[in-house]
């Protein structure tokens, strides 16, 4: 067999198959929402917004009271909880656990769920005051017993709505685009 | 560089310069005007070691080795990818009602340099201040502060901080350190042996009222307050004047004419004259009126650059000009006050001052009459703050405020407690918040007299030269952690902590209540109660001690007879003032305009904000004028030595234009031996301080020899050259009324692209030339809001300072008295940007609302962005400037901006973060953006008001009216890019027939 023969019938389509499989395999480890979906880490409390959010039918706003008036919805502080839990459920140990952290100051570290990069300057404000619901970018927390990610929350995310946002806006709005410039998020 | 004068005059000089090297055209000059990057900036061959600057070594390179490194880390890491480790959110665990994560809070307190004090408002975010503006509240600063105050918000998260007691050189608690303090003075009071206290200006009601407690408790107790670099020559003529001490306080509202002696209150230390100046100044039309400020000094100040008349005088001679000017006065019958006598004065014009600019002066003052003022350097001779009382009394001047102070030390009476220390009369001495070892003359003496007294303790915050020498060190509080009050003129002020103690610190009034209770007094428990006590007595009918601390202040002035000026005076002073002079040249010491008195040198901001007149940073080389420096042989950078008295100092000279011949000047407060910034950066010039108190900082007798050699000089004033083009603009009001645009004449811009469209909003700014005074105050506001790095003498000097607001300082005319032209220089938001046609990865670009964007996190580094920007206002983080660092040097930062990594470009970006801020906030109500709800931190820092910010799209919004301006000019107009920022032209009011100041019709 020739030399070339030889390379054009198996050393070349060999090799368009090991790069293809290769871009495959790192494409489909490195799609955004895959790392992104379903990264549900444990808490130190095993709060349920499934009974909170969903059977109590709490509003987000009660907890998260921050989202209409800074960048951040803010995660409660830990008396607020012990608002309705000085006297609700007492005896259980998750609570009383809430109570021992309340009563020595010590700091709760929650893991967090969702993240942005440094460079990165959401902003819950101008989008909660836009109709736009929580559920749009954070899932369906109302039936999460365990808080886990939906949504990437890469730029390619908040891009798409950005650019044709009727799906996340309430019916009647009268927003048609999202900004698209660069210092809108990023200074 | 080198930079030999010219024997002759140069050939053909441009009308504006900034720069020896650029007036008399060097070849070096030339080249560096052509390149952006100034040589050396740009490291150069494949080993060069970038990181530290240092040669190419052999063997595998640093960047080689951490190449391969990193590569292998990215392996590792790529390998052992997990999404885990997001980190932690951690919420408060009992939220303060008021504070609501990711709002800022802003809380009204007060601190005080000297005797002047700085009501301010404290941005804070989740309880940690990040930036400093003035009191928006109080009638006198309206908002404005003082560059040194913003930055010290930096001095909070000093590393250095001494962060527990120490004694005996060993940290040790507080329950021992005070049992010591307490046990040492209860033993003085019991043998009734004498107690030193060391201190500052006393400017707080209620220290004054503690000191006095102390004073009953303590009989023996001897009290110094003590200002190194200000107080002594206007001490001695205060005594001298009025019978007591006093704080002259200008009224510049009130002037139509200025006189200043020396006197810099244009230097961004007082907000007040610096916002009725800017008043003055910011004229509409050729109609409106304007004043005049006529500056007659030695060594040029920043007053002086902003002169319509200047003439140069050396500092000894300025009292015989002020009383000459005073006999002229009374000659054309201005009364003068009884028991004045001015015979030894001789009639006419002093000489050096040419006999047509001499006239105009007398004319003008006495024109002006109650409306014209005299002002006296704090620095300059006793003489000539007498004689500067002298003319305002003759004057009637309505424009200074006469305000009894509390007494300050001078350098006679340190120098009589180091006698009575070396003596071994006193049995404790403490230091509060003053560095004498540092700032006294004699340091060597002053050390040796300290040493023998038994009980030495010392309250501060960073361990400095006097710590050294103590037994004791007690850590202060910063003042953003300390409760406190002030007199002010106007309003009464309080001081309320912003944060609470970061470590085991307390407040300097909290000891020293400690120590009453311990000699026996009964007094309440801490400062803050000791306030509140005195403060419910005194607070008007209806107003709580809680409404004070929210506002800050209560208004109201406090009643009290101005002292009056008394004639008698004069004769001694001016017999003095006529006196025949020492030999040699005559040196001028003057608070550094970073360091103060060395408090503010471990303050990296500051220390890189260039000097407004030398632009000298991290350092402080002797100012020579341009005549000594020919006769020396002198180039710039050249090492000198300077010797005075027995001192010597090695140091290097600048060559300085508008000196005055026979002047040295140089800046106090350099030259320290400890504080991880401030060591080792300068010279210390306190041993070249007098001991005469009338004279302390004016010195005749000093010599100058070349020492050999050269120093690479951090100064930024040579870089970002902009060509000969027409970049500043300077008009006379006579050119202002009949041609303000003079020979400019717009081009006729062509354009091959669309027009730029703005649907919402179009943000642009105007910068008015005539009220800026070049004061720097908004490049230290930048700095803190932005989080602009500070990169080090050695990085400056290469050019690669990361200021993203710089001031260019042009002169104009003659190198022995020019006129200056100060210009704030930042990103100019060009609609058709030159940078963002050249970025390979579109990093920079145009948003919908006029804003030249960058995108950190899309910029790869290749800096055609910067090569491509005619204004030279982009920065490139060429080293890793921040990611090392960490708590507490990291809390200073606003969290609103990204901390940028080594290898992106930055810049300006019209505070893009209030912007969106305001937006959004606006949108939330449902409203629309209101004209002047945004400001950006270099306008919010602006004393004078020079800068304006807002939407070019509204008619009806200041910017857009002025923009419209008959003195409206667009720098690099005829590049058609654009600019988004319009500057108004200069004004220069000088008196119609005069000669000097270097005028030349345009």
């Amino acid at each position: 067999m020739h030399q070339f023969d030889r390379a054009f019938r198996f050393v070349l389509p060999a090799g368009a198959v090991a790069v293809l499989l290769t871009v495959l395999t790192v494409g489909w480890f490195t799609q955004p929402d895959r790392f992104a979906k379903g990264y549900a880490p444990e808490q130190p409390i095993p709060f349920s917004h499934e009974l909170h959010a969903g059977t109590l039918r709490m509003q987000c706003q009660y907890c998260h009271s921050g989202v209409d008036k800074s960048r951040v919805a803010g995660i409660p502080s830990v008396d607020l909880c012990m608002s309705c839990h000085k006297v609700t459920r007492t005896d259980r140990p998750a609570i009383q656990k809430l109570a021992k952290v309340a009563a020595s100051g010590e700091p709760m570290l929650w893991q967090r769920v969702h993240t942005l990069p440094d460079h990165v300057f959401f902003d819950h404000r101008p989008h909660v005051n836009a109709g736009i619901t929580c559920q749009s970018c954070h899932g369906e927390v109302q039936t999460m017993k365990v808080v886990t990610r939906e949504m990437g929350m890469r730029m390619g995310n908040c891009l798409a709505c950005h650019r044709d946002p009727h799906a996340a806006l309430p019916a009647g709005s009268k927003i048609t685009r999202g900004a698209e410039n660069c210092a809108a998020c990023h200074r | 560089m080198k930079t030999r004068l010219p024997e002759h005059g140069p050939i053909e000089t441009p009308r504006f310069w900034r720069t020896l090297e650029e007036r008399i055209e060097t070849p070096e000059a030339q080249r560096a005007a052509h390149d952006e990057f100034l040589p050396g900036a740009i490291p150069t061959g494949p080993d060069y070691d970038d990181v530290h600057g240092l040669p190419p070594q052999n063997g595998v390179s640093r960047r080689d080795f951490l190449g391969l490194v990193s590569a292998a880390a990215a392996l590792a890491a790529t390998v052992a990818c997990d999404r885990k480790g997001q980190g932690t959110v951690v919420p408060y665990t009992k939220r303060p009602v008021e504070v609501v994560p990711g709002v800022a809070n802003y809380y009204a307190s007060a601190t005080h340099e000297g005797r002047r004090v700085y009501p301010v408002l404290v941005k804070t975010r989740e309880g940690r201040p990040i930036h400093l503006t003035g009191n928006d509240e109080h009638p006198g600063v309206k908002g404005k502060t003082s560059p040194r105050v913003m930055a010290d918000v930096l001095r909070l998260y000093d590393p250095d901080r001494l962060r527990a007691p120490k004694a005996q050189g060993h940290v040790a608690s507080w329950a021992d350190v005070e049992a010591q303090l307490h046990g040492a003075l209860r033993g003085a009071k019991a043998a009734g042996k004498p107690v030193l206290l060391v201190s500052g200006a006393v400017v707080s009601p209620s220290r004054k009222a503690l000191l006095a407690d102390l004073k009953t408790t303590l009989p023996t107790l001897e009290y110094l307050a003590y200002e190194p670099a200000v107080g002594d020559a206007a001490e001695v003529a205060a005594q001298a004047s009025f019978g007591q001490a006093v704080d002259l306080q200008p009224r510049l509202d009130k002037a139509k004419v200025i006189l200043s002696l020396g006197a810099d209150f244009l230097n961004g230390e007082d907000p007040e004259a610096q916002a009725a100046w800017g008043a003055k100044r910011r004229l509409k039309s050729a109609k409106d009126e304007i004043n005049r400020l006529w500056v007659l000094e030695g060594p040029l100040t920043l007053t002086g650059t902003n002169a319509d008349q200047r003439v140069p005088v050396s500092p000894s001679r300025l009292g015989a000009v002020a009383f000459a000017l005073a006999k002229e006065l009374a000659a054309k019958g201005v009364a003068l006050p009884a028991g004045t006598d001015l015979s030894g004065i001789p009639a006419g014009a002093p000489a050096g001052i040419p006999a047509a600019t001499w006239s105009n002066l007398v004319k003008d003052l006495r024109a002006a009459g109650r409306n014209a003022v005299v002002l006296c350097g704090a620095q300059m001779p006793a003489e000539a703050h007498q004689a500067s009382h002298l003319l305002n009394a003759m004057l009637g001047s309505e424009a200074v405020a006469v305000r009894a102070a509390e007494p300050l030390a001078t350098v006679k009476d340190l120098e009589a407690a180091a006698q009575k220390m070396a003596s071994g009369a006193y049995a404790a001495v403490l230091f509060w918040d003053v560095n004498p070892a540092y700032t006294y003359p004699k340091a060597a003496q002053w050390k040796e007299a300290v040493a023998k007294v038994p009980f030495r303790a010392w309250i501060g915050q960073v361990e400095d030269e006097t710590a050294a020498q103590c037994q004791l060190l007690l850590p202060e509080n910063h003042w953003l952690e300390s409760w406190g009050d002030y007199a002010t003129p106007g309003a009464a002020v309080l001081q309320q902590p912003a944060i609470g103690t970061l470590y085991d610190t307390r407040q300097g009034e909290d000891l020293l209540l400690g120590l009453l209770k311990a000699l026996g007094a009964t007094v309440p428990d801490g400062y803050h109660a000791y306030l509140q006590v005195r403060w419910k007595k005194e607070l008007p009918f209806g107003t709580s001690f809680e409404q004070a601390l929210h506002d800050g202040l209560v208004k109201g002035d406090a009643k009290a007879s101005a002292p009056v000026f008394k004639g008698a005076s004069v004769a001694a002073a001016a017999k003095k003032a006529t006196a025949a002079k020492a030999d040699g040249l005559e040196l001028v010491l003057f608070p550094g305009f970073a360091t103060h008195d060395g408090r503010h040198a471990n303050n990296s901001w500051l220390q890189e904000t260039p000097d407004p007149i030398t632009k000298m940073t991290w350092d402080n080389p002797v100012a020579v004028s341009v005549q000594d420096a020919k006769a020396l042989g002198l180039e710039e950078g050249d090492w000198v030595s300077l010797s005075l008295d027995g001192a010597t100092l090695r140091l290097p000279a600048v060559i300085q234009p508008g000196q005055a011949q026979g002047v040295l000047a140089l800046a106090l407060g350099y030259g320290r031996t400890t504080g991880g910034v401030a060591k080792g950066m300068g010279v210390n010039a306190f041993p070249l301080v007098g001991l005469d108190p009338a004279s302390a900082h004016v010195r005749g007798g000093a010599k100058l020899a070349k020492a050999g050699g050269k120093k690479e000089l951090s100064r930024t004033q040579s870089h970002h050259r902009m060509e000969g083009r027409d970049l500043v603009r300077s008009l006379t009001m006579d050119e202002f009324a009949h041609d303000p645009q003079g020979h400019h004449h717009g081009p006729e811009l062509v354009t091959l692209y669309e027009e730029q469209r703005f649907p919402d909003h179009k943000w642009g700014m105007v910068i008015d030339l005539a009220a800026c005074t070049g004061c720097s105050a908004c490049m230290v506001a930048c700095q803190s809001e932005n989080n602009v790095p500070t990169v080090g003498p050695e990085q400056v000097a290469r050019g690669r300072e990361m200021h993203w607001i710089r001031i260019d300082r042009y002169y104009e005319g003659e190198l022995e008295n020019p006129k200056v032209v100060h210009q704030p220089m930042l990103c100019q938001h060009c609609d058709n940007a030159p940078c963002e046609n050249v970025c390979p990865v579109n990093a920079t670009n145009h948003s919908p609302e006029g804003l030249n964007q960058m995108a950190y996190n899309r910029c790869v580094g290749t800096r055609y962005c910067a090569n491509n920007c005619p204004y030279k206002v982009r920065r490139f983080n060429f080293l890793e400037y921040t990611a090392y660092k960490t708590e507490p040097e990291t809390l200073a930062n606003n969290p609103e901006v990204t901390v940028r990594p080594r290898g992106v470009m930055e810049k300006c970006s019209f505070c893009v973060q209030r912007i969106n801020d305001v937006k959004i906030r606006a949108k939330g109500d449902g409203r629309a953006i209101l004209d002047g709800e945004i400001t950006t931190a270099c306008m919010a820092g602006c004393p004078s008001d020079a800068i304006v910010f807002g939407d070019l799209k509204d008619p009806k919004s200041k910017v857009s009216q002025l923009v419209a301006a008959s003195r409206a000019y667009r720098v690099l107009e005829e590049l058609g890019v654009k600019p988004a920022i319009t500057y108004l032209a200069d004004l220069k009011n000088p008196a119609v027939e005069a000669t000097v100041g270097g005028h030349h019709e345009a």
